[in-house]
């Protein structure tokens, strides 16, 4: 069966040190003043008066159901194989409809290739290897799991039977493959 | 579209980095130098090297890909780290490419800190230093420069050099950092220790913010045991990364930590919590410590330290119950109190108290090769020791150095002279300090960044105004080089080779110090190579026994090629099975290996520790009547001001990473913390420009108003408001917390003070 990918986001284990952020940056050369991946952090007074940091990952969140992809006039924004959202470079004509249709503000215009550009899940320099992404292979805190959804044993398919998963905005039916589990702090246990 | 169409088949010939635009007038820095010269020529394949990004030493690989691009991650080999690295390991490669780097030797042409500079080949360099240090010895003596190098690395070429030339004054970073635990550890256990933080169920945590302040190997520990479901206790006074993911975050009041541990510990006493069979037989000084406390309640301690007598008791009940799994955190870098020894003293006491020591989640003796061979039979093979190569006799010095220690009433008489108090060098250049008949009047600085890491800035300025010489080997300007004479440039850590290193954990480990990844970039050079050839120049060469450190390294393993082979090809090796001498596994499976140490297991099944343990100190007593522990109240700030405090950021870490490009866009300012209705009193809002003032000085910063820090403190995080205007992306961007320090050097420790009144008003 075709590899499906995903990832998990775990809440709990992430720190907000910004390591995945610097190792993107650092593995796909981005450009200092565009981002394909930071994590922000948000100070939260949870309902019972506790004191808490929230980690949100902002990036791409692959999705199964891909506005950016239905959008695009020139067949540049596509899904390939692995389920990997991508941007051919050569076929974009730069209407920038993606960019306005993504309901994850994951996009960005490269200030380069002037073409937007977003995560890859580092398809294009790191799994051809055999590598994971820059992201997951730096991470101080094992915050991020990445696999093959298709395979029941991967460890992916692993963290997400034994921990309470969400997807951000589930109800626009994107059917992301970014998986977050939420903090404990919050209230919700898993 | 035909503009952006002929811009992407520009940009598929020229490399990002290339592409930075050059800014820099400074000369001998990167940017001013030929775009052609600036091409990678390095390994494809992952080298095995030790990150300085900051001082945490971490094992990382590196590989150069497609000729100009890098990627460094955490070596795999390595288990405790997980082949992981933070933000700054990432940024590493943005270290080596930086047009603000420097990569020729410059000399000072106009006033100290001025910033005027020119051009000079190393040879100008050596004979201009060479030549100072000549007219110093003459009118002074040698031993009026003092020779700073940061740590290890850098103390082995630096420290060689300063003693050839006949100076004693010898420092590393340490008062600045971790002296007072190092300190602590020496006096009780007479051996370094470390914390199984992974296994432990039960952990206090006094501002040991491992989360933004990362070490990659406690940070995933401390994660570890999270996740297992330990109970985690954070004592600080700012709402850090550690407090939210501990169980419970207590804001105990800045200063005060000392009274909570003396409190907790009269509960660990008075309520009979503590491990009788292990004080009686592994303990000295119990009854001391004992009377020491009699006056420490905890109802009385709670009054100072702002956190109720019950739950100091609570949690004094609940560490004695998870003992041995227990850690009470001895901390790192926050200097919290000016009774540093004592407050760090009395925290591994604690541990000591419950018997939580080489056992499983508690402390553990650090076992170097030569403390491992001790529990060795004579039949077993024995943990290989590093040598060094033979050098002559260095001069001998007459006077004292100027924190006295070899002296015999040096109240800092346990620190190292490798490490010394380098915190007293402004006073030492500045006033008299009783005992020592002269004043420093040279500073050579190797890889160190006194002018940010020292408190009180304006007193560490004066004194390097003051100096006849002062020479720094960074690899910028970095804001103490801004005031230098002559700045060297040292290259990354990506260009170099050191020498091996070893030390221990649960059993003795080896590394193979950093490996070079790629070629040294412009004229910069190494410390070896640097002290090396300035030691020839003084006509010192005798001190310098090697060719390079090819050749230095091999004299340090010997005959012992597997060693040398296993260090380069994998960074790191070790010797033997982790051993706890005082739990029966662990033994068991230490004599399983090595049969003959059966000798050494005591009726328990257990090994006895080599020495007592020392719960009073007859040595601290005989200096400075200091053997037990007390408390004595020390006045912070005035009643109209606030407490100022300061923490590491995840990613900008002490003084020497925060111009780097990639980290400096994810952090460019540090806010200063305060609490909604200290903000509402003062009339600050969320984001307004604030003055933060003392009578040190007057910072500039901007306001975040946050329940996460007490009312009666701000705080800011630690490397912000660079001096160095060489340092562009830095230079005066946020509150530089050690500006607003005093110069306090505590007693017996040295350390530096890290809490001061301040007044905050709206810009």
């Amino acid at each position: 069966m075709a590899k499906k990918y995903g990832m998990i986001h775990d809440n709990n284990l992430c720190i907000g040190c910004q390591a995945c952020s610097v190792a993107c940056r650092s593995e796909n050369k981005i450009p200092e003043s565009v981002y394909r991946l930071q994590v922000w952090v948000k100070q939260e007074e949870y309902p019972n008066g506790q004191l808490g940091y929230e980690y949100h990952r902002q990036s791409c969140v692959q999705c199964e159901n891909t506005p950016c992809v239905s959008v695009c006039p020139t067949k540049a924004s596509h899904v390939n194989e692995e389920g990997i959202v991508l941007v051919d470079v050569d076929l974009c004509v730069g209407c920038l409809y993606c960019v306005a249709a993504c309901p994850y503000q994951a996009r960005y215009v490269h200030p380069v290739t002037k073409a937007p550009d977003k995560c890859t899940f580092c398809h294009e320099s790191r799994l051809s290897r055999g590598e994971e992404p820059a992201c997951v292979t730096v991470c101080p805190t094992d915050a991020l799991v990445f696999g093959d959804l298709n395979d029941p044993k991967s460890k992916i398919n692993k963290v997400l039977s034994e921990k309470v998963t969400y997807r951000q905005k589930e109800t626009l039916g994107t059917n992301p493959k970014m998986f977050i589990v939420p903090n404990h702090k919050g209230g919700i246990n898993s | 579209m035909t503009q952006v169409l002929s811009r992407r088949g520009f940009i598929k010939l020229s490399s990002t980095a290339a592409a930075v635009a050059s800014l820099s007038s400074i000369p001998g820095t990167l940017g001013a130098m030929d775009e052609s010269q600036k091409q990678l020529k390095g390994n494809a394949k992952f080298t095995p090297s030790i990150c300085e990004m900051c001082t945490s030493s971490c094992t990382i690989e590196a590989r150069v890909e497609d000729g100009k691009g890098m990627f460094i991650r955490g070596n795999p080999a390595d288990k405790g780290r997980g082949g992981k690295v933070c933000a700054r390991g990432s940024a590493g490669f943005n270290q080596l490419y930086d047009p603000q780097r420097l990569v020729k030797p410059i000399m000072r042409v106009g006033e100290r800190g001025e910033g005027k500079w020119k051009e000079v080949s190393w040879d100008e360099a050596y004979t201009f230093i060479a030549k100072k240090l000549e007219e110093i010895k003459q009118k002074h003596g040698a031993h009026t420069v003092a020779f700073t190098a940061r740590s290890g690395w850098t103390k082995t070429w630096f420290h060689n050099l300063a003693q050839a030339y006949g100076s004693n004054n010898l420092f590393g970073h340490e008062a600045t950092c971790p002296l007072a635990y190092d300190l602590a550890m020496d006096d009780i256990f007479d051996n370094g220790i470390s914390r199984d933080f992974a296994k432990a169920k039960y952990i206090i945590n006094p501002s040991h913010n491992v989360f933004e302040g990362i070490v990659i190997s406690y940070a995933r520990q401390y994660m570890e045991a999270i996740e297992h479901g330990a109970k985690v206790i954070s004592l600080d006074p700012r709402f850090s990364t550690m407090s939210a993911k501990a169980t419970e975050w207590h804001p105990i009041k800045p200063g005060h930590d000392l009274p909570f541990v003396l409190g907790f510990m009269h509960t660990l006493i008075h309520e009979n919590l503590y491990n009788k069979k292990f004080v009686e037989k592994y303990c000295e000084g119990f009854e001391e410590l004992k009377a020491s406390l009699a006056e420490y309640t905890p109802e009385k301690m709670a009054t100072e330290c702002d956190i109720p007598a019950e739950v100091i008791k609570r949690m004094a009940r609940e560490f004695a119950k998870a003992a041995p799994k227990a850690i009470f955190d001895f901390c790192h870098r926050v200097t919290l109190t000016p009774q540093e020894l004592e407050l760090r003293r009395a925290i591994m006491m604690c541990n000591v108290l419950v018997g939580a020591v080489e056992q499983e989640g508690g402390y553990y003796l650090n076992k170097g090769a030569g403390f491992y061979n001790k529990f060795l039979g004579e039949n077993d093979a024995k943990a290989p020791v590093l040598k060094k190569p033979k050098i002559p006799a260095y001069p001998k010095v007459e006077f004292p150095r100027i924190d006295r220690i070899g002296e015999k009433d040096s109240e800092f008489f346990l620190a190292k002279k490798g490490n010394g108090i380098v915190t007293l060098i402004p006073k030492a250049t500045l006033e008299d300090i009783p005992g020592v008949p002269y004043r420093l009047h040279g500073w050579f600085i190797a890889r160190n960044n006194p002018v940010m890491t020292q408190s009180n800035t304006e007193m560490v300025i004066k004194a390097i105004k003051a100096m006849d010489l002062v020479v720094v080997h960074d690899i910028q300007v970095s804001d103490t080089a801004w005031f230098a004479d002559i700045v060297l440039p040292d290259t990354t850590y990506l260009e170099r080779d050191e020498e091996f290193t070893a030390s221990g954990g649960k059993n003795p480990s080896y590394a193979v110090g950093r490996q070079k990844v790629v070629e040294p970039i412009g004229e910069s050079r190494p410390g070896w190579r640097v002290a090396k050839e300035l030691a020839e120049k003084m006509g010192l060469s005798a001190y310098f026994p090697y060719k390079d450190i090819e050749d230095y390294r091999l004299q340090q393993v010997g005959d012992n090629i597997d060693l040398l082979a296993k260090l380069k090809a994998t960074g790191m090796a070790s010797f033997g099975v982790p051993l706890l001498l005082q739990d029966k596994k662990s033994v068991a499976e230490f004599v399983k290996k090595y049969p003959s140490a059966a000798s050494k297991v005591n009726e328990e099944g257990t090994i006895d520790f080599p020495h007592k343990i020392k719960l009073f100190s007859p040595e601290l007593e005989a200096v400075s009547k200091k053997g037990a522990l007390s408390y004595e109240p020390y006045k912070y700030k005035e009643a109209d001001e606030l407490y100022f405090i300061n923490g590491k950021s995840a990613v900008r870490t002490n003084g020497h990473n925060g111009n780097n490009a990639w980290l400096n866009n994810l952090c460019d300012d540090a806010a200063v913390w305060i609490h909604p209705k200290t903000a509402e009193r003062l009339g600050i809002k969320n984001g307004d420009n604030i003055n933060v003032y003392n009578k040190y000085s007057t910072q500039k910063g901007k306001a975040l108003v946050t329940k996460g820090v007490r009312e009666d403190t701000v705080f800011a995080y630690f490397g912000f408001g660079h001096i160095s205007k060489e340092l562009k992306r830095a230079y005066g961007k946020g509150v530089n917390s050690n500006a607003l320090y005093s110069p306090l050097v505590s007693p017996n420790s040295g350390m530096n003070l890290h809490v001061v009144g301040v007044k905050v008003a709206k810009a």
